[in-house]
């Protein structure tokens, strides 16, 4: 028996229909993010590992794919965009006083543990809006989104809006050390309420404060819930964040997309370098969020350069494997012709075929043989839109 | 822009606990008279009316169906949870099922658990056994994966100690162990994936506060 070589565990090939639906969709979704006006760039897929490390904070370094090289620095497969983006920002843009829009589609690779039914690698497309702090950068960027999910064909979806300042302000307020922080912080994300009032039931904190925390898990829902979470603190940074996300709601409203918005106060992301908004997209028929972003204003100055930014990014084979449980799918081109020949025919084949593509049908040969009759070749072309048969 | 109702489905552990949640979800009015054959041969049992759908897994299994959407809500032993480590949403303590998770071995060996010497903690449940000796008491161990009868490793010498479920306690007192450290207590948990407690926010908020109606009544 002839030995099949398999593709490794978490990636996979992607053929006929399935391919072309996804080049379709991320050519849509390409075409809405350039009529944003952001600008197209390419970076590396892999950098060294300090662009990806512990300071920039994306994932758990055990999560990265790493190597060495020649001169044994150690070099990763980029599991994420934005610290690339960031680095390539500061390093051309660096004198530029206005803001720079830019988009980008590639792999991301994540080494996530086995047999979880996870991808280890998958396409990204995103844009990133570097050097402007205000909430109609906010507020562009969650439009953006909405544009691209409506653009992919999906009707039912949600993005969640959150602001990690919010937290922050209340548990410095609190006092709480950076351990017991991230902790509350897990618990919060995954609406674990018993798991806060447990961790917190012998910390001393004022019991307000307490009631705060244990009330994250609710503060999600309509805008509404910017007035309940008003209630819960006089905290000034906290207040702050909330008059951020009211302003950007009153934006949304005129770029006319708030219906498919809302708040989500206890969307803590894992990724550190968040500093204000964070942002989700969630749809039926895929168990993780298609969209992904949010506000990171010192992620740039690691690399060299004081700017704020805002950021998102579509998961590409996510939002594919919704469309296709939603029975979603993009048109494909039906100019698709086969042009059948026999061997002493080529020469008109072949000008036949460049007439025909001139004129912008894709035309594939298909040369009728002793072993591929024409009934054989026939077959083959029945699902063809168009035959040519000489 | 609502269009037709879509299925509910419920992934529920396996045995007593499932029973008990039944018993529960009766209470606030859903009920799927499919479950109660004994002789049922089928996996996924509907309640067309309410249009819910429930189906059965062994425990470790259920926070995989539930973190990948195969089912937007889950019922599960806080265990379970903590074990498998899933993105999900831990949102509802149902107060049954209800026992503690235990450090346990001989007298003898409640010493060896203040130093730092190297013991082998034999367990189910190698994930919470790590985070407690690594995490919380900052004790290096060496931990054995066992499936079954962990009260038989230090009776026959293979672990110092185990890290296990403790109910009544009657199993460790017969074989002579006792109960060394509380790591936590646990109950029967309400788990929703993160994305279905978003697209389908109003059913899953009614339906758990529903459920918690019952709950603190009874309790």
């Amino acid at each position: 028996m002839q030995k099949i070589l398999h593709t490794p565990e978490g990636v996979r090939d992607i053929y006929s229909t399935e391919c072309e639906q996804k080049l379709i969709l991320q050519e849509k979704l390409h075409n809405v993010i350039r009529s944003f006006g952001y600008h197209d760039i390419e970076t590396p897929t892999f950098e060294y590992f300090d662009v990806f490390g512990r300071d920039i904070g994306t994932i758990p370094s055990r999560e990265l794919f790493k190597f060495f090289d020649r001169e044994g620095e150690t070099l990763v497969l980029r599991p994420d965009f934005t610290p690339s983006i960031a680095r390539a920002a500061a390093k051309y843009f660096l004198n530029e006083d206005m803001a720079v829009r830019l988009t980008y589609l590639g792999n991301t690779f994540i080494n996530n543990s086995s047999y979880q039914g996870r991808l280890k690698e998958t396409t990204q497309i995103g844009g990133e809006l570097i050097g402007d702090d205000s909430a109609d950068a906010d507020a562009e960027s969650i439009a953006l989104t909405v544009q691209l999910l409506l653009a992919s064909g999906l009707k039912d979806f949600q993005i969640s809006i959150g602001h990690v300042g919010f937290f922050h302000a209340l548990a410095a307020e609190a006092g709480l050390d950076e351990g017991l922080t991230a902790q509350l912080q897990e618990l919060i994300a995954n609406k674990n309420t018993f798991g806060v009032q447990k961790l917190l039931s012998d910390k001393e904190i004022p019991p307000a404060q307490k009631k705060a925390f244990s009330s994250f898990t609710g503060l999600f829902g309509t805008q509404e819930i910017l007035a309940k979470a008003r209630e819960l603190t006089e905290n000034a940074q906290a207040l702050s964040a909330l008059d951020r996300l009211q302003e950007i709601w009153d934006i949304l409203c005129m770029y006319g997309v708030s219906k498919y918005v809302s708040f989500d106060l206890g969307m803590l992301s894992s990724y550190m370098y968040y500093t204000g908004i964070t942002f989700r997209g969630y749809t039926f028929g895929t168990g993780d969020a298609v969209i992904k972003g949010g506000r990171y204003d010192r992620l740039l100055h690691c690399f060299g350069k004081d700017a704020p930014a805002v950021g998102f990014v579509a998961v590409v084979d996510e939002l594919l494997s919704a469309l296709s449980r939603q029975k979603i799918t993009q048109e494909i081109s039906c100019s698709h012709c086969m042009l059948l020949y026999e061997k002493d025919q080529l020469s008109e084949a072949v000008t036949k075929a460049s007439s025909l593509r001139s004129q912008g049908i894709e035309v594939e040969l298909v040369r009728i043989t002793e072993d591929r009759t024409r009934e054989k070749c026939r077959n083959y072309a029945k699902n063809c839109t168009l035959v040519v048969e000489l | 822009m609502e269009k037709e109702t879509r299925y509910l489905t419920f992934a529920l552990t396996k045995g007593r606990l499932a029973k008990k949640t039944m018993e529960l979800f009766e209470q606030i009015g859903i009920s799927c008279e499919e479950m109660k054959d004994p002789d049922s041969r089928k996996l996924i049992f509907v309640n067309e009316e309410l249009k819910l759908r429930f189906f059965l897994a062994k425990g470790p299994d259920v926070p995989t169906y539930v973190e990948y959407g195969a089912a937007d809500i889950g019922v599960v032993g806080r265990d379970t949870i903590q074990e498998e480590g899933r993105k999900i949403h831990e949102v509802l303590d149902l107060g049954f099922g209800k026992c503690r998770m235990c450090v346990c071995g001989p007298e003898s060996a409640r010493q060896r658990l203040n130093g730092q010497e190297l013991i082998r903690v034999a367990t189910k449940y190698p994930g919470i056994a790590k985070d407690y000796f690594y995490n919380r008491k900052n004790q290096t161990v060496e931990i054995i994966k066992l499936n079954g009868s962990i009260e038989l490793a230090p009776i026959v010498g293979l672990a110092e100690v185990i890290v296990d479920i403790v109910e009544t306690g009657s199993t460790l007192r017969e074989n002579g162990l006792v109960v060394l450290e509380e790591i936590c207590e646990l109950s029967a948990r309400v788990v929703v994936n993160p994305v279905s407690m978003r697209m389908e926010n109003e059913r899953i908020t009614g339906l758990l506060s529903r459920l918690n109606d019952v709950i603190t009544q009874e309790g």
